[in-house]
């Protein structure tokens, strides 16, 4: 330390008063307090409107020789046709996928070819597009945006891919909890308003190349469009370039839909969302706010940060570091063109449930009754006002926030003002926004689990309505399982063996076999599989002529891990281990449970396949264990079409059967003809598919 | 690039020498205000009023170059150190701060250099500067820290490499160009070894902080919102205090280039198909190759399009995945490699995985690429490059990047135009020098066959 003070002395000498004044003073033990809070650095807006009715704003920057367009468009899925909910976000996801003279492969390496990018996507109000390019490429963005908003091809090929994918999706979201709990919160909360419908396997399937091409020609107009260009571009050129490439884009202006009001709650009330064999509960709490330019959302938004914002927030602070109930606690305050909504979301262990529910509506309630200190309360305020400059730092920042502002009505200086009025926002101000949209005794709440071990808990709390995932209507008694009995016909179920490929975008890489034999007590099901570098696995299930399993037995690798299963089953019990995969690592559980008579292991399912009567329309439900976890499944598997698929093997008339119920759900085609043959798997979500060699 | 007096003449040859399609503005130039302070600390300022933003990064001059044998893994076990308080700031504080007033922060450690940084919202920049200062100056290495990063740090490995297939054997693959005697930086792999972290005592790391942590081994960079008045004057109250330390050993690597091909086997556990990996020794950053090299790398293994991937993936469909990369592990101010790694599909043998990497090497060598292919690869480079200007962590990382892998800040502005020279006749000339298999290490990397142990 001698050193350096004979060094700053040295340096003293020779330089100015003013910084020798400082080289010496001490270091502050504290971090230095935050400068003032200035105003969005956002350029004013230029604007036109063209002679089609397309309004244009621009945001202009000679900060970088970059671009970015945006145009969005009240066509969002709030506005599919009864009957054809998914239509507008398959509209978005196709019309960059071919518009005006390029295929969907000449979009993609136009626009690669120069660096830049481009994206469509459809959310609850508005269908939007974006494209990003360097300045000079400006005519490029301009035509492939206006193609794509008013030339689309709507090739057949790019409309099946994306029903392909809407519906994987939506399969695959019938596993997740999460995305089950958000569409029955939609459906509950909003009711008949729009806001609550969501796209079914039916809606996707029953939308043709006809329909988009109505909603494009009704929706994409440009009256009341917007096309936000952002960067560095002189007005008169955006101007000329919009003309150039949007001056054709015609239509008249829709007209004004009236919407159903959604339902006005006056007490909490839970919907349980049963789903059997489930380890965790998904709560969703919530209710309805405001329109978009009320003067609450200032105050709301830092109150939602205090409760559930992140890390600092008391819902993750209480239910996850104090209690360990829960990996994280959330809540948002979300805004929409109607109306909007403030949630808090929680995912616990089903042991907890019932506390866990009790603890996030007295942390809601709380905020509307005490008034938050100020150190929590500058914490809020200075996350939310420091994040903004963050956001508007690219072109594509400030073209996607403009755009969205925008077209919700809100005020032109809106983005300009919000960080000193978050700044200036009161303790009293929160308590009172708290007190008004936070109403944990006006809620609805949502909870995705096990109801036969929730329900009763649940129903103490408030009055508690069941469904099943696909929203029927259940009565606690239909909660405790009734083991089915699958009716499989021994005489089909003969010695076979089969051979698949596995493929991954169409790329062989890997193989499974399995096959069938008769042992003196009953049967053996064997399946060896290699997926690439993903997973290698050999199961083998053993069961007895009364279809009572016997034992698994698996061994192999999972990304990298080994995996292992060891399960004995006896006397009504199954004993033994299984190492499984888990988002925090592998899994060891050591496996000691009652099997009622009837469940079936969960291998076994594809094994019995042959002996089961196939028909259009046919569903079988079965109780499985999973002896990898040590849980019980209902697995259903339902026929949901007839096809004709062609496989290494030949070309086969099969059912499609989906089957649900396990962490992934799969889609097999079984053979319409007897021996019932399953010829193709799907895993959905995924790239990967098995087809049938011999 | 000097082009003050002859404007006119600078701007003609410039033009000239680049293809028209890759003509247009340039992202504009940085203006630095670089000084150091007297305890030896590098500052480099790039006021930018244009946002509301401010970067705050720092480059410590040691990666895992600087490591000494028997004392691997240091430079990564530090950059989860850093994070673990100092006198003034509490375990965990440095981050939910940051989160605080809004901003986002982050470390990372590379062959040549470890970095931190802040961006944060311009009226809290100064506290990114304080709490950088704070930890250069009185970092909480304690025994308890120690040993409980040192645990984290093995978590990480298990996870990120230990399980996973081929990372391994490629973060391996790619020292394998090194001789440990010659050149150790660059002769052992970038995590290091358990064997010595587990070794290692509390006064190792601290004597490891002592030498590299100091001022006068570190460049501070802000960007973006300040003023840079204030800014010096917040720089010289917090740093000017932390004393020079000595100076850090200069690092020698000796590597030898066409020194014949050398072949080896790898069993991987996690594998479950083989994969080839071919690797060629290159120049270090700053050569006038290294332009040329990368635009290759991308013209052969960069994404959907790029030659090897659709040849080797999409039409022989013979590897599931093919992948090409220059300077993996980051930029190198001495030797560095160039990898090609191919995972082969089912049935395929790492022999005719080897033979279809080294056509597609030869048809480059013999013919060269397309005018389509270079421009491409140009735009691409071109246009990430500027529209990574638009903020100021990736300008900041820029700027740090050629202050030390191109010997000056300046260079920043300047850099690009290595690439938008690059001729047809560069790229197959630099396929001709370096992509020889007198010049490469093939690792054939094998699952592990029949029973686990």
């Amino acid at each position: 330390m001698n050193r350096t003070s004979s060094i700053s002395r040295i340096i003293c000498a020779s330089a100015s008063l003013v910084a020798c004044a400082v080289a010496g003073a001490q270091v502050p033990t504290k971090a230095p307090a935050p400068g003032p809070v200035k105003p969005a650095a956002i350029p004013p807006f230029q604007e036109a409107t063209l002679p089609n009715g397309l309004r244009m704003l621009l945001v202009e920057s000679k900060r970088q020789p970059v671009l970015t367009l945006a145009v969005v468009v009240p066509a969002g899925d709030a506005f599919d046709p009864a009957g054809k909910e998914g239509l507008a976000t398959m509209l978005a996801d196709v019309l960059t996928k071919g518009a005006g003279k390029r295929s969907a492969d000449q979009v993609s390496s136009d626009i690669e070819g120069v660096g830049g990018s481009i994206f469509a996507g459809a959310g609850v109000d508005f269908l939007s597009l974006r494209a990003s390019v360097l300045a000079e490429n400006a005519p490029l963005a301009f035509e492939l945006m206006a193609d794509a908003v008013a030339r689309p091809t709507f090739a057949a090929k790019e409309v099946e891919l994306s029903r392909t994918q809407a519906l994987s999706g939506l399969q695959l979201e019938e596993s997740q909890p999460s995305a089950l709990a958000s569409r029955f919160f939609a459906a509950q909360l909003f009711g008949a308003h729009p806001y609550g419908k969501r796209p079914t396997p039916s809606t996707v399937r029953s939308l043709t190349v006809d329909d988009l091409k109505a909603f494009q020609k009704e929706r994409l107009v440009p009256h009341g469009a917007l096309l936000v260009v952002a960067g560095d571009i002189p007005f008169g050129r955006a101007r000329t370039l919009a003309q150039r490439y949007f001056g054709s884009w015609k239509g008249a202006a829709p007209a004004n839909v009236t919407r159903a009001q959604p339902p006005v709650r006056t007490k909490t009330d839970i919907l349980l969302v049963h789903r059997p064999g489930s380890v965790q509960s998904n709560i969703t709490v919530g209710n309805l706010t405001y329109a978009p330019d009320s003067p609450s959302y200032y105050a709301l938004t830092v109150a939602d940060r205090v409760l559930g914002g992140g890390s600092d927030g008391r819902l993750f602070k209480t239910l996850r570091e104090q209690k360990s109930w829960t990996y994280g606690a959330y809540s948002s305050a979300g805004r929409n063109h109607d109306i909007g909504t403030f949630e808090a979301t929680a995912e616990v262990r089903n042991a907890v449930t019932d506390s866990a529910l009790t603890e996030l509506l007295r942390l809601e309630r709380s905020m509307g009754v005490t008034a938050v200190g100020s150190e929590e309360l500058d914490a809020a305020k200075g996350g939310l006002v420091g994040r903004l400059p963050l956001q508007l730092e690219t072109a594509q920042g400030v073209a996607e926030q403009v755009a969205r502002y925008t077209m919700l009505g809100l005020p032109k200086d809106f983005i300009r003002t919000l960080r000193p009025r978050l700044a200036a926002i009161s303790a009293e101000q929160v308590q009172q926004a708290a007190k008004a949209y936070m109403r944990a005794d006006q809620s609805l709440v949502v909870v995705v689990g096990d109801g036969a071990q929730i329900y009763e808990k649940l129903a103490k709390i408030a009055p508690t309505r069941i469904v099943n995932a696909q929203g029927d209507a259940m009565s606690p008694s239909d909660l405790t399982p009734k083991v089915t009995t699958l009716p499989v016909d021994l005489t089909k179920l003969a010695e076979r063996a089969d051979s698949f490929a596995v493929l991954v975008q169409g790329n062989p890489m890997g193989f499974q076999t399995t096959s069938l034999k008769k042992t003196a007590a009953g049967y053996s099901y064997r399946n060896a599989m290699v997926i690439g570098p993903i997973m290698q696995q050999t199961v083998e299930t053993t069961f007895g002529n009364d279809l009572a399993p016997q034992a698994t037995k698996a061994d192999g690798k999972m990304q990298g891990q080994n995996v292992a299963v060891d399960v004995t089953y006896a006397n009504g019990r199954a004993k033994g281990t299984g190492v499984s995969p888990s988002a925090t690592g592998m899994k060891t559980v050591t496996i000691d449970t009652t099997v009622a008579p009837g469940v079936l292991d969960d291998n076994m399912v594809s094994a019995l396949v042959p002996g089961l009567r196939w028909a259009p329309n046919a569903r079988f439900s079965v109780n499985a264990f999973d002896a990898s976890e040590g849980t019980m499944k209902q697995l259903t598997m339902s026929v949901s079409g007839t096809e004709s698929v062609t496989v290494p093997a030949g070309t086969f008339p099969v059912y499609r059967v989906d089957l649900a119920g396990q962490a992934q759900p799969m889609t097999f085609f079984v053979t319409t003809a007897a021996p019932y043959r399953i010829v193709k798997m799907l895993m959905v979500g995924t790239p990967v598919e098995f087809v049938l060699v011999k | 690039m000097r082009c003050v007096t002859l404007a006119m003449a600078c701007l003609l040859t410039l033009g000239a020498s680049l293809p028209r399609e890759a003509r247009g503005q340039d992202s504009g130039r940085i203006q630095l205000d670089t000084f150091s302070l007297a305890n030896g600390l590098e500052v480099i300022l790039a006021p930018d009023h244009s946002t509301q933003v401010v970067a705050v990064n720092v480059w410590y001059n040691v990666g895992s170059r600087n490591e000494q044998p028997g004392r691997t893994g240091f430079a990564h076990l530090f950059e989860h150190m850093m994070f673990q308080g100092s006198a003034n700031v509490p375990k965990g504080g440095h981050m939910s701060m940051v989160e605080q007033a809004g901003g986002r922060m982050n470390g990372s450690t590379q062959d040549d250099r470890t970095n931190y940084w802040e961006v944060l919202p311009s009226n809290r920049y100064n506290m990114g500067l304080w709490l950088e200062a704070d930890r250069m100056r009185s970092l909480a290495i304690t025994q308890a820290n120690f040993e409980n990063q040192r645990e984290t740090v093995k978590e990480e490995r298990r996870l990120r490499i230990d399980n996973q297939p081929y990372t391994g054997a490629f973060l391996k693959g790619v020292t394998a160009p090194f001789d440990a005697k010659s050149c150790f930086a660059y002769g052992h792999e970038l995590i290091g070894s358990m064997t010595d972290l587990n070794a290692a005592k509390t006064e190792d790391v601290k004597a490891f902080f002592d030498l590299y942590y100091t001022p006068n081994n570190a460049t501070l960079t802000v960007v973006g919102d300040f003023d840079p008045a204030e800014a010096r004057r917040l720089i010289e109250q917090y740093f000017s205090v932390i004393p020079r330390g000595k100076d850090a050993p200069a690092v020698a690597c000796d590597a030898r280039f066409n020194a014949g091909e050398q072949r080896e086997t790898v069993t991987d556990d996690k594998a479950t198909l083989p994969a080839l990996l071919r690797i060629f020794l290159v120049p270090e950053y700053r050569n006038k190759d290294h332009a040329a090299l990368e635009l290759l790398a991308t013209i052969l293994g960069g994404g959907e399009s790029s030659r090897m991937n659709r040849a080797i993936a999409r039409e022989a469909k013979a590897a599931l995945a093919t992948q090409v990369g220059l300077d993996v592990t980051g930029p190198h101010r001495g030797p560095s490699t160039f990898a090609a790694l191919a995972v082969a599909n089912q049935g395929v043998s790492t022999d005719s995985l080897d033979g279809l990497i080294s056509k597609e090497i030869a048809k480059v060598v013999a013919d060269g690429v397309t005018d389509a292919e270079l421009t491409k690869a140009k735009n691409q480079r071109r246009s990430s490059a500027i529209f990574g200007r638009q903020q100021a962590l990736n300008t900041a990382e820029s700027i740090q990047s050629a202050n030390m892998f191109l010997g000056s800040a300046n260079a920043v502005n300047t850099d690009i135009e290595r690439y938008m020279k690059v001729t047809k006749e560069d790229i197959k000339r630099v396929a001709q020098q370096y992509l020889r298999r007198d010049n490469s290490v093939v690792i054939l990397i094998k699952p592990r066959e029949g029973p686990r142990p």
